[in-house]
């Protein structure tokens, strides 16, 4: 039956399918609200009033609706359109239920807020940039490709190191990881290595290093914020013996240039490895049986033992992710900058931490979103960039990153207290 | 007898025999014994030192006895875990390390035991499916309205009652209970010990330590009181008024 809804689905009216959607999901959830606002949406304006009994027909028919709600009972929704009905105006759709209690909860355990922020924060960078161009160059390419570039790197960090503080620890040694895993890397190439062999090499050190991380925080129980401030130092030295403190080098062309530094469009290479990643980890903790236990073993170790979840394993896991993604990072790093500096990247644990703080990550564990990390590192990027482009000298930058953490840290604090988070 | 008793009939659950524990010397439990009916709710009370956690410990598989046996449906068992105990069908719910307050409701009902698909991925539908179902069986848990629910939101007596709800559907046949009233308001507390009673009708047993003394005779079939590390009273209700336990349990 090429009934209107069809034709419309068909054609890609996006608000129709939108509306279809919405229908089935009703019908798997718990029953119909009767009396609950409806959702609202257009009608296409090209859609007489007519039309609309042969859409509810066919939605009856795809979906198997079986319940109408209150004020239209009878299965498929009234046979004529509303009264009020105008095509092209927004209206209810009494059939369909308003944004599900669930939902409602799910979003408030989002990072919805901080994306609301961010955006706001960007239009109005963007818009000063605009007007004051030539004080405040917030809108020339160079400004936008270098944030492009900045970004992911610290990014990638960050969510590897809000894995882990989900899961109720800490990585200092990111900064250490990051430079280590990389330059040896680099050598390895130097030396006539295949790059993707010699990445994955790279890959595999910054997992180890997690690995030790871990198994020295679990075995001796001690606090991993003390394990890894003792291991930041270690892999620094390590940089040190293996490469000695020259900067080196690294210059590459070719596929595996292409895949860490090229670009589609504006867009960087990194950008895309950040997006993915992204994805990755949050099917990882929120859809993924492993993310569960990662929340549980950091919200309350206790009470996810007691369920059978091994709380080593768990935590392990987390320490291996975080310095795997360091590493990717830096490895992402030596062939955007193409130098790698040994004694650099002090400053990205705290960043990262940092990031994953504004991104509502809670430093006690048990819960955090990768949007929220992610979009913490843009905006402790934008704060950076927006001081620059006003003429801040550079060392008052860290001064205030630090203080941006310690409010945000704060605040979530007392949003958490009042139990509005 | 009363209606109570008669359910309180049930096969023997858990046996336990002389159990005797000592730290550095000084003993904690000597030669407790303790038997527990399918279905039978127990009230353990006494005295703080007089040994009940320890107790709570041995039956929970934490802490493990000096010497004594321990049966479970007529089996010589050794527990060296909370894990191994809710192997056989223990459920302990300690007020604090039940559940994951930064978690949904329905996330901690499946903590451990998700449920999944290929890969590990997480049936989340079906989880929530089952929770809501689970929510809208429970007594004492009504407010709760929906699943996605941070656990850290809900009040004391809902949470006592989700962590009862997750043992009751993974089909554990002893609940243990450690002052699961202690931070409730006493509409909480009537609320969720009429929700333990209503257990009692599917066979499950409890062991409820607790302070509570008015609302645990309503609900317990038997009381047991322990009294530096040794059982001091065990009687039914039958044979034990209300004023009489209270008098003992002041005493004590």
């Amino acid at each position: 039956m090429t009934s209107a809804l069809c034709r419309l689905v068909a054609r890609g009216e996006r608000t129709v399918r939108f509306a279809a959607q919405a229908l089935a999901k009703r019908t798997c959830a718990s029953g119909p609200r009767p009396g609950r606002k409806g959702l609202i949406w257009t009608w296409p304006r090209f859609m007489g009033k007519n039309d609309w009994g042969d859409v509810m027909t066919s939605v009856k028919e795809q979906l198997v609706l079986g319940e109408g709600s209150e004020a239209h009972s009878g299965a498929g929704g009234p046979a004529t359109a509303p009264s009020g009905f105008l095509p092209g105006r927004f209206m209810h759709l009494p059939l369909v239920r308003h944004i599900s209690v669930h939902q409602r909860y799910r979003l408030r355990q989002s990072a919805l807020d901080l994306t609301v922020l961010f955006l706001l924060i960007q239009v109005g960078s963007v818009v000063a940039g605009s007007v004051w161009s030539t004080s405040f160059a917030y809108t020339i390419s160079a400004n936008i490709l270098t944030a492009l570039e900045a970004i992911p790197l610290l990014g990638i960090t960050a969510i590897g190191v809000g894995v882990l503080m989900v899961a109720g620890e800490f990585d200092l040694s990111v900064g250490s990881n990051f430079i280590f895993s990389s330059i040896v890397m680099a050598m390895l190439i130097g030396q006539g290595w295949d790059p993707f062999v010699a990445a994955l090499f790279g890959l595999a050190i910054g997992a180890g290093i997690g690995l030790l991380n871990g198994l020295i925080t679990l075995w001796l129980r001690i606090p991993s914020l003390i394990t890894t401030l003792g291991t930041t130092g270690i892999w620094a030295a390590a940089t040190l013996f293996v490469h000695g403190a020259a900067s080196q080098t690294f210059n590459l062309s070719g596929p595996f240039a292409t895949l860490t530094s090229g670009t589609i469009g504006v867009f960087p290479a990194e950008m895309f490895w950040m997006l993915g990643l992204a994805v990755a980890t949050w099917a990882l903790l929120q859809r993924h049986r492993l993310g569960n236990h990662l929340f549980a073993v950091g919200g309350n170790a206790k009470a996810a033992n007691a369920t059978g979840i091994s709380v080593r394993r768990t935590k392990l896991f987390a320490f291996v992710f975080a310095g795997t993604l360091a590493a990717l990072a830096g490895i992402l790093a030596a062939t955007r900058v193409a130098t790698i500096t040994p004694g650099g990247e002090t400053d990205l644990p705290l960043q990262a931490i940092g990031a994953c703080v504004i991104g509502g990550t809670a430093l006690m564990g048990g819960s955090g979103t990768v949007l929220g990390m992610a979009l913490g590192a843009a905006l402790l990027y934008w704060i950076e960039d927006v001081l620059l482009l006003l003429g801040a000298p550079g060392f008052y930058l860290d001064a205030f990153v630090g203080a941006l953490i310690i409010v945000a840290a704060a605040l979530y604090g007392v949003a958490k207290q009042r139990r509005v988070l | 007898m009363t209606p109570e008793a008669s359910e309180a009939n049930g096969p023997v659950l858990l046996d336990l025999r002389d159990i005797s524990k000592a730290y550095g010397g000084s003993p904690a439990l000597d030669k407790v014994s303790l038997t527990v009916r399918g279905g039978e709710v127990v009230g353990l009370l006494g005295d703080n030192g007089a040994g009940k956690s320890t107790l709570v410990g041995v039956i929970s598989g934490v802490v493990q006895p000096d010497s004594g046996s321990l049966r479970w449906e007529g089996k010589q068992v050794s527990m060296r875990s909370r894990i191994e105990s809710a192997e056989l069908g223990i459920e302990t719910i300690f007020q604090d390390s039940a559940l994951v307050r930064s978690m949904s409701v329905s996330r901690n009902m499946f903590m451990g035991r998700e449920l999944v698909g290929r890969f590990g991925f997480l049936k989340q539908r079906a989880m929530r499916d089952a929770s809501t179902e689970i929510l809208g069986t429970v007594v004492g848990i009504r407010g709760v309205d929906s699943p996605e629910r941070l656990v850290g939101g809900l009040s004391g007596g809902q949470q006592q009652a989700v962590a009862i709800a997750r043992a009751v559907y993974f089909k554990r046949k002893l609940l243990i209970l450690d002052e699961p009233t202690s931070a409730l308001a006493a509409r909480a507390t009537a609320a969720l010990f009429e929700y333990i009673a209503s257990l009692r009708k599917d066979g499950l047993s409890s062991i409820l330590v607790t302070h509570d003394l008015y609302d645990a005779y309503q609900i317990c079939d038997r009381f047991v009181i322990l009294e530096r590390g040794q059982v001091a009273l065990n009687a039914t209700r039958d044979e034990l008024a209300l004023d009489e336990l209270i008098r003992i349990v002041c005493r004590g």
